[in-house]
């Protein structure tokens, strides 16, 4: 049997998991009814039934995406103990990448917050107005919340599963670093480009919002998040480790560096969901300006965090790294 | 709806309603004391392990043929001392010695030539005691030992009877510190050449070699040039014992987590059949509420807070009781499971505690109880008024 089966988090996380995954499964029945029978103009016994269920509904996502939040941060920290008996690992990156599904893995955890966060706000509109305008909308938020949540479930067991604790995995510096002259970056970039290009996007971004334009605002989010990764990765993060050669997107969620990677990565994050959110939402006719206002600020901070190590670096050194 | 008359009336319900709550609390906290106590328990060993393991040294070669250990020729050490990149390299000599079928000790023997060696005994003996020990024959005792000299009438030495027939009288100098226990318990620390007799090995022999490697990226290379040393060479290495130690640890907590398990899901149908049976008072207090204007929404906040206020004080409670049991009372019992009956006195445990520990204990009871009390608290919040108070 596979050693990490043993492991007490690796076990309990699973539990967990598989605990969430039955209450999807509940969520997703319910929803599909709602989807099929749902007539508000109805005063017949069903439609009196199935608007006490919606509740239940809202109930689970809610409970949702607080343990998955929370599951979140403890499946980082999971992966990063595990990096003790995990050959060649040194920290969560080399046991994330040890086969294909880590990655995909992760990315499946943020869209997941992401979509009942969207679920949460809409449904706090919807019940606002006595009328249930948003409901269908909601509900296909929910539907393609509980998908991704039984694909997470999916990628959980086959990554833990897979992992081979006899054979060596890299460590961040040999998936991040070195990689002997070759360009990690995308599109043919250089650093210079990279910060040229991550300062214009945060700009851009802020006047989109500003001036509440949906289609610019989406794209700019977007490029903005995949640039600003980057950014972290390969400039910002070695100002926060304060040496040229550590590159490395989990390292900075460590003690070592004060948990700061908490705190940046949820800014972005945190900053780039409520941005699209509003984008969303205004497209189903309600005009967020907290959200929009949410993100601004989150992006900000973001921002202001990632050049303040810089600056803080060449205050104290007098050079640049 | 969060504003300070909610809070009010929330606590004033929650002491009101304190007798429901009562069997719920103590069930939970039941259950996450057993959990805490032994992950707490297995932290603290794990944690005493590996602050020994740091001090272990980087690299051992020993000698082995047909997976049996043997001794090593001394004249082995200056070849590997001029290896590049190692440093402190020391004669290791120790062994078990048998004093019946039951009990043994572990004999291990000091070389005062050896800079470092006299350096960590420096630390255990003061000048006067080191001067004694170096002059006549004696040896310092972990405190299990003692007590079994004590208990078989050698108070003041003891006669070894080394492998060539001939007895050894030795003198106890010292008893070691009782907060080592863990690793120097059964321990018997010895002058190397006096070690060498009582072991049997000859004047020229060695147990192993251990070495340091300060740069860790070369360990890999000169475990490589140690093997091909000599026939037979076998390396072994600090972060395969971490390994090793770390799997152990796994497998004897994850066993007891996987049956616990168990006992989780069995609170959670307890739980699930205790909200079930909401009673006819609780219904009606819903139905009041709704009455007076609540929503559902609001009371279903009404509910999660109280149903997180109760996660939380009996997780606290739990986790109160199981550090007063296993770092205060020396958790009576479960010690004997983890560490096995060899150990003859008390283990200090040192109070350590992993903060992922806490989180997995509150992430697996968190998640078991909201899940199962999510249904029926929903239905008690969706109750009519007309039905209830009819």
């Amino acid at each position: 049997m596979n050693p990490l089966f043993l492991n007490n988090q690796v076990i309990v996380y699973l539990f967990s998991e598989a605990a969430l995954l039955a209450l999807t499964i509940l969520l997703f029945a319910k929803i599909v009814k709602f989807l099929w029978f749902w007539d508000f103009r109805s005063y017949s016994n069903r439609q009196l039934k199935l608007e006490k269920e919606a509740y239940l509904a809202m109930t689970i996502a809610t409970l949702l995406f607080t343990l998955k939040s929370v599951l979140l941060i403890f499946f980082v920290h999971t992966i990063d103990k595990l990096s003790l008996i995990i050959p060649g690992a040194m920290c969560a990156a080399g046991v994330i990448s040890a086969n294909s599904y880590g990655m995909d893995l992760l990315f499946i955890k943020l869209t997941v917050i992401f979509t009942l966060l969207l679920f949460l706000i809409a449904n706090s509109y919807d019940l606002q107005a006595k009328t249930y305008p948003l409901f269908r909308f909601k509900s296909w938020v929910l539907i393609i919340a509980s998908g991704l949540i039984f694909i997470e479930f999916f990628l959980d067991i086959s990554y833990f599963t897979h992992i081979d604790t006899s054979t060596p995995v890299s460590c961040c510096s040999a998936l991040f670093g070195n990689l002997e002259g070759a360009n990690p970056l995308p599109f043919g970039l250089d650093i210079t480009k990279l910060l040229l290009l991550f300062y214009m996007l945060y700009l851009g971004t802020i006047i989109a919002l500003t001036l509440e334009t949906k289609t610019i605002t989406l794209l700019t989010l977007l490029l903005f998040g995949v640039i600003a990764y980057y950014g972290v990765v390969y400039f910002f993060g070695t100002y926060i480790y304060e040496l040229p050669t550590h590159k490395c997107p989990f390292c900075m969620l460590q003690r070592e560096y004060y948990y700061v990677g908490y705190l940046l990565w949820g800014s972005l994050f945190f900053g780039l969901f409520f941005g699209v959110i509003w984008v969303i939402m205004s497209q189903v006719g309600y005009n967020i300006t907290k959200a929009k206002w949410a993100s601004m600020l989150l992006l900000t901070l973001f921002v202001a965090l990632c050049s303040l190590y810089v600056a803080i670096y060449y205050s104290k050194n007098g050079v640049l790294l | 709806m969060l504003n300070n008359s909610f809070f009010y009336f929330f606590t004033l319900s929650l002491f009101k309603n304190r007798k429901r709550y009562f069997a719920i609390v103590t069930i939970s906290t039941l259950v996450i004391f057993l959990l805490s106590s032994v992950l707490f328990l297995s932290d603290s060993i794990k944690y005493s392990i590996n602050s020994q393991l740091e001090l272990e040294p980087d690299l051992i070669v020993q000698k082995r043929l047909g997976g049996r250990v043997v001794p090593l020729d001394e004249s082995i050490v200056d070849t590997i001392a001029e290896i590049y990149g190692v440093s402190q390299v020391t004669k290791r000599v120790y062994g078990r010695y048998y004093f019946d079928k039951e009990y043994s000790a572990l004999i291990f023997g000091v070389d005062f030539l050896d800079e470092q060696s006299s350096k960590a005994l420096a630390k255990l003996l003061n000048r006067e005691d080191l001067k004694r020990f170096l002059s006549s024959e004696s040896m310092l005792v972990g405190e299990g030992v003692f007590n079994y000299f004590k208990s078989h009438f050698y108070p003041k030495a003891y006669n070894f009877l080394t492998p060539s027939g001939k007895i050894k009288s030795v003198k106890i100098l010292k008893v070691l510190d009782r907060r080592s226990n863990l690793f120097s318990n059964n321990l018997i620390i010895l002058p190397q050449e006096l070690a060498k007799e009582i072991l049997g090995l000859k004047s020229n022999e060695i147990s192993d070699i251990a070495l340091n490697v300060p740069n860790p990226d070369e360990a890999a290379n000169i475990q490589r040039k140690l093997e091909g040393l000599f026939l037979n060479a076998f390396i072994s290495g600090k972060r395969e014992m971490q390994k090793e130690y770390e799997n152990l640890f796994n497998y004897k907590g994850g066993l007891f987590l996987a049956l616990y398990l168990i006992v989780v899901m069995t609170l959670s149908l307890i739980l699930y059949q205790r909200y079930s049976l909401a009673n006819s008072l609780e219904k009606r207090e819903v139905a009041i509420l709704r009455s007076l204007g609540w929503s559902i929404k609001d009371l279903l906040g009404l509910k999660a807070l109280e149903n997180i206020m109760l996660v939380l004080f009996s997780f606290t409670l739990g986790l109160f009781l199981g550090y007063l049991y296993v770092f205060i009372l020396k958790a009576p019992l479960l010690s004997e499971l983890f560490l096995g009956k060899n150990l003859q006195t008390q283990i200090e445990f040192l109070p350590h505690i992993d903060y992922l520990s806490l989180a997995t204990i509150f992430i697996l009871y968190a998640t078991t109880f909201l899940s199962a009390v999510l249904i029926p608290v929903w239905r008690v919040a969706t109750t009519e008024p007309k039905e209830a108070l009819s």
